[in-house]
């Protein structure tokens, strides 16, 4: 039997129906599917696929101990604890689990913020150790929520803390080298696009995945000392209780390298705890951060370009009356009574002014400290012993202090005749450290440099020490190194270890008070080296105070012959015989 | 006009297998599919193909929750690494070593020096 739907019947008006109904359904799965496609696509993509950033575990940061690596930031994950008021039935109950597991971790206050049941968010403990945490959640509380945060941890305390800095809420390395190095110990987020389940689990359907890992931070090791930097913090809050000095700072160098071994700057903080510090002060590393005029220290240095220059000796003499005059200014002596014919070497070891300002007037015609002489100064100062520059020590906030050039309106005969004694110029701790450095290692500039390498599989790969370059004769270095060591004896008996050579010079340096120098606020400093036939160790001590006296032999030297006296035995360093 | 057919005779065809000039034949079935029978048939396929597909995705999905598993896992023993390590560090800090016990049982030495071989 053949079944024909007979014209106009109703059963044929149906099957029309039916059909236009097919097309204009047709009609629209073609728009929705064909013609919006990318849109709905992008609707369904949004609602399955997940973008999770993949973050990168900020670097470590490790000190060392006779080169062996120890950690001395670290990353711990803690956990905070929080509440939606609106779910807790039980307020007692949960307060009373978190306060035994948290202990001293809770907020004081939980009672109230667990009434406040207009809130969705009360946070009830932070820094909740894995530990606590685990303990908490097996409570299964209802209502009761962890985030987990990474935070840095630091096992020395404040050790060594201006210098690390630390690291803000943000998750951004705030001064030292936290802030210089972020972006080597900060690493680079990855990223998940996936399609995730209910539970934000990612699944491998889908044909859009991406899948780029995270790169965590460099682990970086820096060349400071635990020991050392311990010794040098120790030392000067000795020194400090002793002088009744309220601020001090240390820099220890290793003059064969310019790896810091340590810098210390008092009053200090602990970077754990950033957040209760009252001054920002505190935060400074003084001695990358804070120029000063340092002083008769900088006389090594003038008489370091004399003999460089050839135009005096150890042995050269002059005629000291105590007052020197420079054109309208006279210059005079702190210490008095060493008058008439006497060399270079008393005058170092008495730190006469009158000295290093003939010294200068040398370098041009030996009467006035010329155009020639300040040029020499300049080029030595400046461009040889890098004063008055950034030293490019990876430590935030360096600042680069002033020599006045030599051309300038302000570098006249006045000012450089200042110089040749410490004032009249701005250098940081760091780099006349550095600079002395090469006066007492055979004349190499070595750039200073806390970074001593990095750890990659558990290995130390040390960087590359920059090559030094060769600013003074090595001739010139041996001299300045007897000097300082005959300076140093002239001031201090049976302070040092027998069998060692120890030199150094002091500094007292005026400080400007309502606009004049006054010798009421002095800074005491005292840079010297040890060692055996090689310097192995350059120290730079300054204190100060405000309305204090300090002075470089009485205040500063003593923290000094500590510190020494202490490495001598710590680097093994044998006496002669 | 007769034929016997010889055992050696079938033996030689059984073993010429698809030999040149051979003859085939082809069966056709007596059984018609109508175009309903095929639309059935292909949606049928199409439906066992689907679940195939789903089957084979699910396979793939349970995988990604065993490796989620072991992820948590290797990220839990990281994070108890790293508190061990931390705990470590403490406890071989400075200052712990300072005032250990057995740093207060110390004593500075009287003279020290160096011996020469």
């Amino acid at each position: 039997m053949k079944l024909e739907l007979v014209k106009g019947s109703r059963s044929r008006v149906l099957a029309a129906l039916l059909f236009a109904i097919m097309v204009i359904f047709a009609g629209r799965l073609f728009y929705l599917q064909v013609i919006q496609y990318g849109y709905y696509a992008g609707l369904a993509k949004g609602e399955q696929q997940k973008r999770l950033s993949l973050p990168a575990k900020r670097g470590e940061i490790f000190a060392l101990e006779h080169g062996t690596p120890v950690e001395l930031v670290m990353n711990e994950t803690v956990y905070t604890v929080f509440a939606d008021p609106q779910i807790i039935k039980n307020d007692e109950k949960v307060i009373v689990a978190v306060q035994e597991i948290a202990g001293g971790n809770a907020v004081d206050d939980m009672k109230a913020r667990l009434a406040n049941k207009e809130s969705r968010y009360q946070i009830l403990a932070t820094k909740l150790s894995r530990v606590q945490a685990k303990k908490l959640k097996e409570k299964d509380l209802s209502g009761v929520g962890f985030q987990e945060v990474s935070q840095r941890v630091y096992p020395e305390g404040g050790l060594a803390a201006q210098t690390l800095g630390f690291v803000n809420t943000d998750g951004t390395g705030t001064y030292g080298v936290e802030s210089a190095l972020n972006d080597r110990l900060k690493g680079e987020d990855g990223l998940l696009v996936a399609v995730t389940d209910i539970s934000d689990v990612p699944l491998t359907i889908g044909n859009s995945n991406i899948n780029i890992p995270a790169k965590d931070g460099d682990d970086i090791v820096l060349s400071i000392d635990r020991n050392v930097q311990a010794k040098a913090e120790q030392a000067l809050a000795d020194g400090l209780k002793r002088t009744g000095a309220t601020n001090g700072s240390a820099i220890v160098i290793d003059p064969q390298t310019g790896h810091v071994m340590a810098m210390a700057t008092l009053p200090s903080y602990k970077p754990g705890e950033y957040y209760n510090v009252p001054d920002a002060a505190a935060f400074n590393n003084v001695p990358t951060s804070s120029p000063y005029e340092p002083g008769s220290v900088i006389k090594t240095f003038t008489m370091a370009t004399g003999i460089d220059k050839g135009v005096v000796s150890p042995d050269s003499t002059y005629v000291n009356t105590d007052y020197i005059k420079i054109e309208d200014r006279v210059v005079s002596n702190a210490e008095k009574g060493h008058t008439g014919t006497i060399t270079l070497q008393s005058a170092m070891n008495w730190s006469l002014n009158t000295g290093f300002v003939t010294v200068a007037q040398r370098l041009g015609n030996g009467t006035e400290i010329n155009q020639q002489a300040r040029d020499t100064m300049y080029d030595y100062f400046h461009n040889r012993f890098h004063m008055g520059e950034e030293t490019g020590i990876e430590v935030a906030g360096e600042q680069a202090g002033e020599i006045v050039p030599a051309r300038s309106s302000e570098g006249n005969a006045v000012r450089y005749s200042n110089m040749a004694f410490g004032q009249g110029m701005n250098v940081t701790m760091v780099q006349t450290a550095a600079a002395f450095s090469a006066l007492v290692n055979g004349g190499k500039y070595y750039q200073p440099t806390v970074i001593a390498g990095v750890i990659k599989d558990g290995q130390l790969i040390p960087q590359d020490i920059k090559a030094p370059a060769q600013i003074i004769k090595s001739t010139t270095s041996d001299q300045l190194r007897i000097m300082t060591r005959t300076a140093r004896a002239t001031l201090l008996n049976n302070g040092d270890k027998p069998g060692y050579t120890i030199g150094g010079k002091t500094g007292t340096a005026e400080t400007i008070v309502n606009g004049a120098y006054t010798d009421k606020q002095t800074v005491g400093s005292y840079l010297g080296f040890g060692g055996d036939e090689t310097a192995r160790y350059v120290i730079m001590v300054q204190v100060s105070g405000k309305n204090l006296p300090m002075q470089g032999a009485r205040h500063a030297m003593p923290i000094f012959t500590d510190i020494s006296n202490w490495m001598l035995d710590y680097l093994k360093v044998q006496p002669k015989e | 006009m007769s034929y016997q057919r010889t055992t050696t005779y079938y033996a030689a065809r059984r073993t010429q297998n698809w030999s040149r000039n051979q003859n085939t034949t082809r069966y056709v079935s007596a059984v018609k599919l109508g175009p309903v029978a095929h639309t059935v048939l292909i949606a049928l396929m199409i439906t066992v193909l689907g679940l195939i597909y789903l089957t084979q995705a699910t396979r793939a999905t349970s995988y990604d929750y065993e490796a989620q598993r072991i992820d948590n896992q290797i990220a839990e023993l990281s994070d108890q690494k790293q508190d061990l390590e931390v705990e470590n560090a403490r406890l071989t800090a400075l200052e712990t070593t300072k005032n250990s016990s057995v740093a207060r049982e110390m004593t500075t030495p009287a003279s020290s020096e160096y011996v020469t071989e």
